[in-house]
């Protein structure tokens, strides 16, 4: 298989995938808008149009899933069959048949994660794949952490819901009790206040709190993808990669560590002639810490150097 | 929902009313905008100097405004989640204002603005490194001992810390918005209070060190967001309600301005750093239990034998009170105060009836406590 044919087929998928998920998300906003209008008994649906969720946004999100779904299995198929005729390295096309297989991408497990790095880690043939396996890699995070930004925000569009229902309950409980809003000011006021408590709640969900910790970590590890891909085009091309000048930085760092205890050391064994730098150079008074204590944090900076 | 359309009942007069008033607010708003400059909305504008300097870290001494009432100089130590500007975010919202104005000598240390190539550096670099030279030189310029430590929330885990590793070199600690017990947030169990802990604690160690391997640092917009999450309708409401509210009001426009100017100004907080904040005091809760160790050393609290005020806001979020209070049965020391202030974590430094309470509390308290204190003379 032409790698160059290869890439153009990623980058069609990649393509699809974002316009797909960019159209879902669309879709659960506009829906909010309506759903919420409808709840508040209201025609105009613009007066809540950007913070107001909807079933029928889930649906079209489902919806949207599905093309993507499809149009993602398409494409699969297409690379895997491709990938298939290709024999020149049979272990390397099944890994990443498997790999363009949608449903390791939405899947919950961690088997596609295993087999990347197992790409990524484990043994190589010569320079075969390399860089395609640094772009699979980058995609790979891509797909992961829009996933989870979906995963995430289904579970704040819930909140929004749940605050749309008690808000609808108040203004219920107060069409009952004859106490009618009067202004713009008071409805928003309550929903405000509504809306808040609700997603405070939220907040301190399991829920909320496993599906951003998980796209915490995929925008992480998204990052560390991209720098992987930079660095092998900045050795390529011998610029300085990020890995080098974070080396720079610690020895910089544990450098200026040892010159303070060392300046500290060297105040304490001569207490008479201290100096300090900066803008004011003033004569020294009286010396500081005992040198026992100077000594243990020599000591300790070169240990914290390691860390 | 024919019941919730009951619900609203707006009449027309009132709605044009309504709109009336929104028009003209948003009006005479837009004329301040105009008339509004970078200048106007300076902050931290008290005059000091410069009167020490390592890599990123400055040292800078207030000038006095008048008469020394308490003769121990001041040390106030910003944490590295946002900015000692906080203390001084304009001339009728400053506690620096307000100390100098009753003859406290203050200095204040900046920590810069941490990059990349500053990622290596932990909190002992910070606390037995840069914050002890501060102390140090302090000490030597003045003739002095000991001098007071004034931290502000994680700038006082900073100052307890420092204080526990060096008691013989600290007349008094003044602790204001610090978390000591990391975990106590879980007693309160107010709605809203303490998300930063649970948020932290709901992350895996491993996370977070991809975190900071992938950024280099904990980026400040990243904290910014965390933040912003745990206020989130005032977040989303913060420009479309909050500011049309104040708009036509200068003197609000002005406040609500140089509040976004110190929000907006978030460093990042060094990688090596961050990651013992997050997991040895956010996640293990190191602080409280004795078993933080810095430079070698394990910070020992019953080693802080010095007087301590502890003031905190009796409606913070992000230091609930209880995380705070737990300094109490923790410190060795005999004189121990609290001092609870109405407000939220910024509102108690920020807020206009803080500012008869923050300033005035601790400069009281500190003359009280600075009564053996004899400066030789100062160094200039």
């Amino acid at each position: 298989m032409n790698p160059f044919d290869a890439m153009q087929n990623l980058a069609d998928l990649w393509n699809k995938g974002g316009k797909a998920y960019l159209t879902a998300q669309q879709g659960l906003f506009t829906g909010m808008a309506d759903t919420m209008a409808k709840a508040a008994g209201l025609g105009d649906k613009a007066s809540f149009q950007g913070f107001t969720p909807d079933t029928q946004g889930f649906e079209a999100a489902r919806q949207d899933f599905a093309k993507l779904w499809s149009s993602a299995s398409e494409l699969s198929s297409a690379l895997t069959r491709t990938l298939k005729a290709d024999q020149a390295n049979p272990q390397v096309a099944a890994v990443l048949a498997k790999i363009f297989d949608p449903r390791g991408w939405l899947g919950a497990t961690n088997e596609v994660d295993q087999t990347l790095q197992r790409m990524a880690e484990g043994p190589q043939l010569a320079d075969l794949w390399n860089t395609e396996r640094k772009f699979i890699a980058v995609f790979n995070a891509w797909t992961a952490m829009r996933r989870h930004s979906l995963e995430h925000n289904k579970v704040v569009l819930e909140a929004w819901m749940k605050a749309a229902g008690a808000f609808a309950k108040l203004l219920n409980e107060r069409a009952d009790k004859g106490e009618a809003l009067e202004s713009w000011r008071e409805v928003l006021a309550l929903w405000v206040e509504t809306a808040n408590e609700v997603l405070l709640e939220t907040q301190r969900s399991e829920a909320f709190l496993s599906t951003q910790r998980d796209l915490v970590k995929a925008s992480s590890e998204l990052r560390l993808a991209q720098q992987d891909l930079a660095e092998f085009y900045s050795e390529m091309f011998g610029y300085p990669t990020r890995t080098e000048l974070d080396d720079v930085h610690r020895t910089v760092t544990e450098l200026r560590r040892e010159l303070r205890a060392f300046k500290r050391e060297s105040r304490a064994s001569r207490p008479a002639v201290e100096s300090t730098n900066g803008a004011a150079r003033p004569t020294p008074r009286r010396t500081a810490p005992i040198s026992s204590r100077s000594k243990k944090r020599t000591r300790a900076a070169k240990a914290g150097a390691s860390s | 929902m024919s019941e919730v359309s009951h619900a609203i009942r707006i009449k027309p007069e009132q709605a044009i009313a309504e709109a009336k008033a929104l028009g003209e607010k948003i009006a005479k708003g837009a004329k301040l905008f105009e008339e509004i400059r970078d200048e106007d909305v300076a902050i931290a504008t008290t005059p000091k100097d410069e009167v020490w300097r390592q890599d990123k870290v400055t040292l800078h001494r207030y000038r006095p405004v008048t008469e020394q009432t308490v003769k121990t100089p001041v040390l106030i130590v910003y944490g590295m989640v946002g900015r000692y500007t906080m203390a001084d975010l304009q001339e009728d919202r400053s506690l620096v204002r307000n100390l100098l104005n009753r003859g406290v000598d203050l200095y204040v240390v900046d920590w810069g603005n941490p990059s990349r190539a500053d990622r290596w550096l932990t909190l002992d670099d910070y606390i037995d490194g840069y914050l002890a030279e501060c102390a140090r030189f302090i000490r030597e310029r003045h003739g002095l001992d000991k001098i007071n430590l004034l931290g502000i929330c994680e700038g006082g885990v900073f100052t307890t810390c420092y204080a526990a590793l060096h008691p013989e070199t600290v007349q008094t600690l003044v602790l204001t918005i610090t978390p000591i017990d990391f975990h106590a947030d879980a007693r309160e169990e107010r709605l809203g209070f303490g998300f930063i802990n649970l948020w932290t604690r709901s992350l895996k160690p491993e996370d977070i060190d991809r975190l900071i391997e992938a950024y280099g640092n904990l980026p400040g917009e990243f904290m910014g967001s965390v933040f912003s999450m745990m206020t989130p309708m005032r977040t989303l409401t913060k420009y479309n309600l909050d500011l049309i509210e104040v708009m036509d009001d200068k003197k609000k426009l002005l406040n609500f301005l140089r509040m976004e100017k110190w929000i907006a100004d978030r460093p990042h907080h060094p990688g090596e750093a961050a990651k013992q904040w997050l997991k040895d005091l956010y996640q293990d809760n190191k602080l409280v239990k004795g078993e933080l160790e810095l430079g070698g050393r394990k910070v020992d609290l019953k080693a802080i034998t010095m007087p301590v005020l502890n003031v905190f806001a009796k409606d913070d979020h992000i230091i609930p009170p209880a995380t705070t209070q737990a300094l109490r049965l923790c410190v060795g020391s005999k004189t121990y105060q609290e001092l609870p202030l109405p407000g939220g974590h910024v509102g108690v430094f920020v807020g206009g009836k803080a500012q008869g309470l923050l300033g005035p509390g601790i400069a009281n308290w500190l003359a009280e406590h600075d009564r053996d204190a004899a400066p030789r003379h100062v160094q200039q």
